[in-house]
C-alpha cells in the first residue's frame, strides 16, 4: 500500500496541471500516455478486449478436453508444448492453470477493468458534462497500473511451472504451499504481484470516479438527475474502494504465508512427506476476506452492466426507465447488502451453522433489489416503441440471462439445498449467467451504443445481428445444460469424468456444450472484425444516432480533449423525457429548459421554467 | 401528474464542491480504514478459532503511541504557522516533526524486540504475527506521510506554501492526523484483545 | 481429413459473412437511409424475439421432462436428503414460474411493442402502488423460502444423535483415509506431526482409545443408522462429497469437520432401484485440491446393520496389522495393548528385541 501513498502524494502535489496543455501534443502523449479520459477509456476497452479473446480461448480449451475426453490433443503440441503429453492428452495440472487463469481473466481483466474501466472513464465526464476526470494523471496511473497488472499476469502463463492452478479463489493452503502444485509456486507469485498492481489499479480509478461524480457535476446536474449509468458507476466504485482493500489484506497475509512462513492460513499440514511447523492458522480465515471482496466483486462486474442497460433500453424504448427512484434505491440496497452476505460461498466449510441461518437469511434478501431491478426493465419495454439497434438486443439478452440466473440463486442461497449443489456445475452456470454472461453482454451493449462516440463511425448493424443471435442463443445451448450436469452431482474443476461411475452419464450433452461453445466463441469475430474494420471504414456518425437525451450526444462528432468546444451545457431536467405527451419530438435532451417546452410540461415544471428565465 | 418529474426539477443549485484533490485524499483514507478494518476482523475472527497465543504487549507501544501524538501536536502548529506566513516556523515545524517521525520508527523497532524478548516471533503463532503486521503495515503507510512531509518542505523552500496556498500543507497534516488516529486505534485494539 | 474440412468449412462461413456484409453495406448507401434510426429488420429482430422465446420454452421443458436420455436426478439414500429434495423441488416450482412469467413477458413485450411509424410511447415513469407490489410479493415468497430452508439447515447441522456410527474421514493429495473406532467404539486421538508412510493418518498411539482403531479399504455404514463422519484433511482443503446421500462437508486442514447422516438404502436396494448391477456409493473430492483431484475416488458400502456389525467385527485394528508402532505406545501401556488388539506374543517379542536393539544402540 505505501506504493500508493507515495502516488497519491506524488499526484496531489502536481496533480492537474497537465490539463490544459493539449494542443501540440506529440503521438506518445496523445494516444499512450494520455491523460484523456475518453483516450483512457478506449486502451481500457482494448486491453480488455484483447483479455477476453485470451480468456475465451482458454475456455474453448478446456471444454475440449470436457467434451471430448478422448480426443487427440497432439495438434495443439506445437502451442502448448509439455502440457500436452506424447500421448496426446492434456496435462490435468494445466487443465487447472486453464480454469483458474479463465477465471482471473475473466472477472478481474474483463468483467471488472475491461467494463468499469472503460464505461466509467468514458461516460462519468461526459453524460456529468465535465471536462475530463477530476485527476487525469491519477487516471493515466490507473491505466498503466492495470498494463503492469496484464503484463505480469500474462507472463506467469509462461513459466515452465505454469501460472496460478488453485481456481480464481486461490483457497490456501493449496495456493500458498508450492507442493501442494506446480503452479503455487513462481505461478501463485506473479498472480499475487499482479493483484496487487490491479489492485491499486481499481483503486485509483475508483476515487477518481467518485471524486468526479461528487465534485464535477454541470451545473443543474442534481444527484436526482444523474442517468442511471453514472449511478451505476458511481456506487461500483464505491464498492470497490470500501472492499478492494480488503483483498489487500487478504492477499498480503497470503504473501507473508508463502514467503516468510508465517501461520495466518496454514496450520497442522503434512505434505510432500513432512509436516510443516505452521501451527495455529485457519484457511477459512482466508476464504472470509477473499470473499468479503468476492461478493461485492460479483455485484461490481454486474452494476455498470445493469446501468448500461438502463441507458440503452430506456433509450431504444423511447420510453422513460420505469422506476428512476427505485432503480436507485435497489443499487444502494445490493450495494450495501453485498457486503454483508459473503458466508453464502462458505456454507459448507464447517462455520457454525448458526451463522450459515444469518447469512442465509441476508442472501435471500439480496433477491428482492434484484428482482425489482429485472421487473422494472420488464415494465420498461411496456408499451414502448421499441428500436431493435444491437445493443438494444443485446441488453433485452442481459435483463433474460440476469433473470434466468438470478433466479438459481434462489437454490444457493438456501444453505440446506446448497449443500447438494455447492461446488457442482450447477453454481457454473449460475454464475456464468447472472454474472458472466450478463455484464459481458452489458459490455458489448455499451460497445454497440458508444461506439459512434467513440469512433465517430457507426458499426455494421447486420453483423451486430449476427453478432448477437449467434451468441445469445449459444451461451444459453451452453449453461442452459449445466443445470441438468449439476443437479446430477458433476463437480466442478474435474479434468474428466471418467473416473466415477455416478458421472459417467451426459457424455453427449457435454460433447453438445462444447460445440455450442465453439460457436459462441467463434461468432465473437465477427464482432472483432465488425470493431476494428468500422473503427477506420465506418460510416461517419451523425451527432446523436440514437436520439438520446443524455449529455455525451451533445458533443461534436469526435470530442476533442475537454469534451466540449466552447461551454460546457447546463442540464435543465432529467435524462428519461422520451415520448413525453405533448412534446414535439419523442425525446427532450437534459439541456432543453423547461421555458422551451410549455407544451409538454407539467405545472410544476412550468413554474420552473419561469424561475429558468428569471435565472438566465 | 408525476412527482417524480417534481423531485427532478428542484431547483439547479450551484453545485458546491469540496476541493477534489482533498476529497480524493479523504476517499484514500477511507480505504486505508477497510485495509485495516479487514485486518482487524480477520484478528477477531482468529482469535475466536481458539489455539491463541496470549502474551504481554510490550511497554514501548504506549510510549510510541504518544510519541506520536506529540508528532500531531507538532504538525497542527505547523499548519498554523503556515496559515500566519511564518515560513520559517513552518521549516522548523515540518523538520520536528519528521523527526519526532523517526523517533516513532526506532520505538517501534524497540517495540518488536521486546516482543521477540518475549518469545513472540512474526513467524510463529497469529497472534504474535499479527501485531508485527499491523504495526509494520502503519509504518508503511507513515513512510508516505514522511515523503509528503518532504514534499511539503520543498513547497515551502519554493515559497508555494503560505497562508493562500494551504491545500497541501492543509492535505498533510489530514493525513498525518490520519495515521495518529489510525496508530491509537490499533493499540488500543491490541490492548483489549490481549 | 476432418480437420480439412472444419478449416474449409469455416472458412466458406468467413467468406459468406463478408459477402453478406459488403452487399448489406452497398445496399445501405444504395437505398441513402442514414436519416432513418430505425433499423430496417426491426420487425423481424422481433419475431426473432418471439421465436426464440418459444423454441426455448418448448426446448427447455421437452429436457426438463425426460428429453435427456439420462435422468439428472439421482435417487435419494438418506433421510435429510429427502427433505432437501423436497426444498428442491418447491424452490424449482417456483423459481420456475417466475422463470417462464418474466421471460414471456420480456420477450413478449418486445415482440408486442416493437417500433411502428404512428405508435407512440406510454410516458410512464413510475407507478409506487406497482413497485411497492412487486417488492413484497417476491420478500413473502422468499421468507418462506427462508423459513423452510433454515428448519431444514438447522436439522441437518444440529449435533449427531447419541449412538451415531462415527468413522473419520481423511483427505489428503490424492485419496482418502477412513478410521473406525473398533470395538471401544471411541476414535483414538491423532497428531499430525505422527504422520509417516505407514501411519498415514497419524494415529496417536500414546492414547488407549486408538489401539483398536482400524482403517478399512472401503466405507461400510448401515442402513437405518446415523452416521456420523468426522472429517479431516491433511494437506490442502478437499470435501467429503456423496450426492446420493446429498452430503457434502470440506475438510480443512487443521480445523476438523463434521456431518451427519442416515442412509436409507443398502447399495444392494440401490442396484435394484437403478437397474445397475455394479452401482457403488462414491465418495467424491469437491473441493479443488491439485492435479489429481479428479480421481479421488472412495467407496462407500451401505449394509443392513446385521451385516454391517458382522463386517466391523471383522476388522483386524490397525495396530494389529502394523506390530512396530507398538513401539510408539507408552512402555506401560504396551502390554495392555498387545492384550487388547490380540498381538501374538511372538510379534510382541519380536517388536520387544527390535526396540533393546536400537536404544543399545
Ligand atoms: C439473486 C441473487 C443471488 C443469490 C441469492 C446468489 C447466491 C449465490 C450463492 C449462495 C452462491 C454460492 C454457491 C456455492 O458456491 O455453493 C453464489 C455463487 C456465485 N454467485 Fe450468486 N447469487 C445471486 C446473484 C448473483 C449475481 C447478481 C452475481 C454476479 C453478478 C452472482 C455471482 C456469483 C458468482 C460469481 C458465484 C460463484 C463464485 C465461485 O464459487 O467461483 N450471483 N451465488
Ligand atoms: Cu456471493
Ligand atoms: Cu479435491
Amino acid at each position: 500500500m505505501s506504493i500508493t501513498d507515495i502516488q497519491i502524494t506524488e499526484k496531489l502535489t502536481h496533480g492537474d496541471d497537465h490539463h490544459d496543455d493539449h494542443q501540440e501534443q506529440s503521438f506518445i502523449f496523445k494516444y499512450i500516455f494520455s491523460t484523456d479520459h475518453k483516450t483512457i477509456a478506449k486502451q481500457f476497452l482494448i486491453t480488455g478486449i484483447f483479455w477476453a479473446i485470451l480468456g475465451g480461448g482458454l475456455s474453448v480449451l478446456f471444454r475440449l478436453q470436457l467434451g471430448f475426453p478422448d480426443m487427440d490433443m497432439g495438434f495443439l503440441q506445437p502451442f502448448l508444448g509439455d502440457w500436452i503429453s506424447n500421448s496426446g492428452k492434456l496435462d490435468p495440472e494445466f487443465y487447472l492453470a486453464m480454469i483458474t487463469m479463465h477465471g482471473t481473466i475473466m472477472v478481474f481483466f474483463v468483467l471488472t477493468a475491461g467494463l468499469s474501466g472503460t464505461f466509467s472513464n468514458y461516460l462519468i465526464p461526459l453524460q456529468l458534462g465535465a471536462r475530463d476526470m477530476a485527476s487525469g494523471f491519477m487516471n493515466l496511473l490507473s491505466y498503466w497500473f492495470f498494463f503492469l497488472s496484464s503484463i505480469i499476469m500474462f507472463i506467469s502463463m509462461f513459466l515452465s511451472t505454469g501460472p496460478a492452478s488453485g481456481g480464481w479463489t486461490i483457497y490456501p493452503p493449496l495456493s500458498a504451499l508450492p507442493q501442494a502444485m506446480s503452479g503455487s509456486g513462481m505461478g501463485m507469485t506473479l498472480w499475487l504481484v499482479s493483484m496487487v498492481f490491479f489492485i491499486a489499479s481499481t483503486l485509483l480509478g475508483g476515487i477518481n470516479y467518485i471524486t468526479t461524480v461528487i465534485n464535477l457535476r454541470t451545473e443543474g446536474m442534481t444527484f436526482r438527475r444523474m442517468p442511471l449509468t453514472i449511478w451505476a458507476f458511481f456506487i461500483t466504485a464505491v464498492l470497490g474502494l470500501l472492499s478492494f482493500p480488503v483483498l489487500v489484506a487478504c492477499v498480503l497475509l497470503l504473501v507473508f504465508d508463502r514467503s516468510f512462513g508465517t501461520s495466518f492460513y496454514l496450520s497442522e499440514i503434512f505434505i510432500g512427506g513432512e509436516a510443516l511447523p505452521n501451527l495455529g492458522g485457519s484457511p477459512i480465515l482466508f476464504q472470509h476476506l477473499f470473499w468479503f471482496l468476492g461478493h461485492p466483486e460479483v455485484y461490481i462486474v454486474i452494476l455498470p452492466a445493469l446501468g448500461i442497460t438502463s441507458e440503452v433500453i430506456s433509450t431504444n424504448s423511447r420510453k422513460p426507465i420505469f422506476g428512476y427512484t427505485a432503480m436507485i434505491g435497489s443499487i444502494l440496497a445490493i450495494a450495501f447488502l453485498s457486503f454483508i452476505v459473503w458466508a453464502h460461498h462458505m456454507f459448507i466449510t464447517g462455520m457454525n451453522p448458526f451463522l450459515g441461518s444469518i447469512f442465509m437469511f441476508l442472501t435471500l434478501i439480496i433477491a428482492i433489489p434484484s428482482a425489482v431491478k429485472a421487473f422494472n426493465y420488464i415494465t420498461t419495454l411496456w408499451k414502448g416503441n421499441l428500436v431493435f439497434t444491437p445493443a438494444m438486443l443485446f441488453s433485452i439478452g442481459l435483463v433474460s440471462f440476469f433473470i434466468s440466473g438470478g433466479l438459481t440463486g434462489l437454490f444457493l442461497g438456501n444453505a440446506a439445498i446448497d449443500i447438494n449443489l455447492h461446488d457442482t456445475y450447477f453454481v457454473v452456470a449460475h454464475f456464468h449467467l447472472v454474472m458472466g454472461s450478463a455484464a459481458f453482454f452489458g459490455l458489448l451493449a455499451g460497445v454497440y451504443h458508444w461506439f459512434p462516440k467513440m469512433f465517430g463511425r457507426m458499426m455494421d448493424e447486420k453483423l451486430g445481428y449476427i453478432h448477437f443471435w449467434l451468441t445469445f442463443v449459444g451461451v444459453y445451448l451452453v449453461f442452459f445444460p449445466l443445470h441438468y450436469i449439476g443437479i446430477a452431482g458433476f463437480p466442478r474443476r474435474y479434468y474428466s469424468f471418467t473416473n466415477f461411475d455416478a458421472f459417467s452419464s451426459f457424455v453427449d450433452l457435454n460433447s453438445f456444450v462444447t460445440v455450442a461453445a465453439f460457436i459462441t466463441f467463434g461468432a465473437q469475430f465477427i464482432f472483432l472484425f465488425n470493431f476494428f474494420y468500422n473503427i477506420f471504414k465506418g460510416k461517419k456518425a451523425p451527432i446523436n444516432p440514437w436520439n438520446s437525451n443524455t449529455l455525451e450526444w451533445t458533443t461534436p462528432r469526435v470530442p476533442e480533449h475537454g469534451n466540449w468546444p466552447g461551454e460546457i451545457p447546463k442540464v435543465y431536467r432529467w435524462p428519461y423525457d422520451y415520448s413525453k405527451p405533448g412534446a414535439k419530438d419523442d425525446f427532450i435532451p437534459q439541456t432543453i429548459p423547461y421555458h422551451k417546452t410549455e407544451e409538454s410540461n407539467t405545472d410544476f415544471e412550468n413554474e420552473e421554467g419561469k424561475k429558468e428565465r428569471f435565472d438566465n | 401528474m408525476n412527482n417524480t418529474a417534481i423531485i427532478f426539477a428542484k431547483r439547479n443549485l450551484k453545485l458546491k464542491s469540496v476541493n477534489a484533490k482533498k476529497f480524493a485524499l479523504w476517499l484514500f483514507i477511507v480505504s486505508i480504514c477497510m485495509l485495516f478494518a479487514g485486518l482487524t476482523s480477520a484478528y477477531i475472527v482468529k482469535k475466536s478459532d481458539g489455539r491463541w497465543l496470549e502474551f504481554e504487549m510490550p511497554d514501548m507501544f504506549l510510549y510510541s503511541t504518544l510519541v506520536l501524538i506529540l508528532s500531531s501536536i507538532t504538525m497542527h502548529w505547523t499548519y498554523s504557522k503556515a496559515k500566519d506566513n511564518s515560513l520559517k516556523a513552518v521549516k522548523i515545524g515540518i523538520t520536528g516533526t519528521a523527526i519526532i517521525a523517526l523517533a516513532f520508527f526506532y520505538m517501534q523497532y524497540l517495540a518488536w524486540i521486546e516482543l521477540v524478548a518475549e518469545d513472540v516471533f512474526f513467524v510463529g503463532n497469529p497472534s504474535g504475527s499479527f501485531v508485527y503486521v499491523f504495526s509494520g503495515l502503519h509504518l508503511a503507510h507513515l513512510i508516505g506521510g514522511l515523503v509528503f512531509l518532504l514534499v511539503i518542505f520543498l513547497d515551502t523552500i519554493n515559497y508555494k506554501v503560505h497562508s493562500k496556498n494551504m491545500l497541501t500543507i492543509e492535505m498533510c497534516t489530514t493525513y498525518w492526523h490520519f495515521l495518529g488516529v489510525l496508530w491509537i486505534y490499533l493499540y488500543l485494539f491490541l490492548v483489549m484483545n490481549n | 481429413m476432418l480437420n480439412v474440412i472444419i478449416i474449409i468449412a469455416a472458412i466458406l462461413i468467413l467468406v459468406i459473412l463478408f459477402a453478406i456484409f459488403r452487399v448489406s453495406s452497398l445496399v445501405d448507401v444504395i437505398k441513402g437511409d442514414s436519416s432513418n434510426k430505425i433499423p430496417s429488420s426491426n420487425g423481424l429482430q422481433a419475431n426473432l424475439l418471439l421465436l426464440f422465446l418459444i423454441i426455448g420454452l418448448i426446448g427447455g421443458f421437452y429436457y426438463s421432462f425426460g428429453g435427456l436420455e439420462e435422468d439428472f436426478v439421482l435417487p435419494v439414500a438418506s433421510k435429510h436428503g429427502v427433505i432437501t429434495d423436497n426444498l428442491f423441488w418447491w424452490t424449482m416450482a417456483i423459481t420456475g414460474i417466475v422463470f417462464i412469467v418474466t421471460q414471456i413477458f420480456l420477450f413478449g413485450f418486445s415482440w408486442k411493442y416493437q417500433h411502428r411509424e404512428n405508435q407512440v410511447a406510454y410516458f410512464y415513469p413510475h407507478n409506487n402502488k406497482l413497485e411497492m407490489v412487486w417488492t413484497i410479493i417476491p420478500a413473502i415468497v422468499l421468507a418462506a423460502l427462508v423459513f423452510t430452508g433454515w428448519k431444514a439447515w438447522i436439522d441437518i447441522t444440529r449435533e449427531s444423535p447419541e449412538g451415531s456410527e462415527v468413522i473419520e474421514i481423511m483427505g489428503y493429495q490424492y485419496a482418502w483415509s477412513v478410521r473406525y473406532p473398533g470395538a471401544d467404539n471411541v476414535l483414538g486421538n491423532y497428531d499430525y506431526l505422527k504422520i509417516d508412510a505407514t501411519n498415514q493418518m497419524g494415529i496417536d498411539f500414546s492414547d488407549r482409545a486408538s489401539f483398536d482403531d482400524f482403517i478399512p479399504r472401503e466405507i461400510h455404514v448401515p442402513k437405518g443408522k446415523p452416521v456420523r463422519f468426522n472429517i479431516r484433511a491433511r494437506d490442502v482443503i478437499h470435501s467429503v462429497y456423496q450426492p446420493h446421500f446429498r452430503l457434502q462437508m470440506n475438510a480443512v486442514p487443521g480445523m476438523p469437520t463434521q456431518f451427519w447422516f442416515e442412509p436409507t438404502k443398502t447399495t444392494e436396494e440401490m442396484r435394484v432401484e437403478t437397474g445397475n448391477p455394479d452401482f457403488q456409493y462414491e465418495l467424491v473430492c469437491n473441493k479443488i485440491c491439485g492435479q489429481g483431484h479428479f480421481a479421488m475416488r472412495y467407496i462407500i458400502v451401505v449394509d443392513e446393520l446385521e451385516d454391517y456389525n458382522e463386517w466391523f467385527k471383522s476388522q483386524e485394528p490397525w495396530l494389529k496389522q502394523n506390530a512396530d508402532y507398538l513401539t510408539e505406545v507408552p512402555e506401560k501401556l504396551r502390554e495392555v495393548a498387545s492384550i487388547t488388539v490380540g498381538i501374538e506374543n511372538e510379534v510382541w517379542s519380536n517388536v520387544q528385541k527390535g526396540l533393546t536393539n536400537s536404544s543399545s544402540k
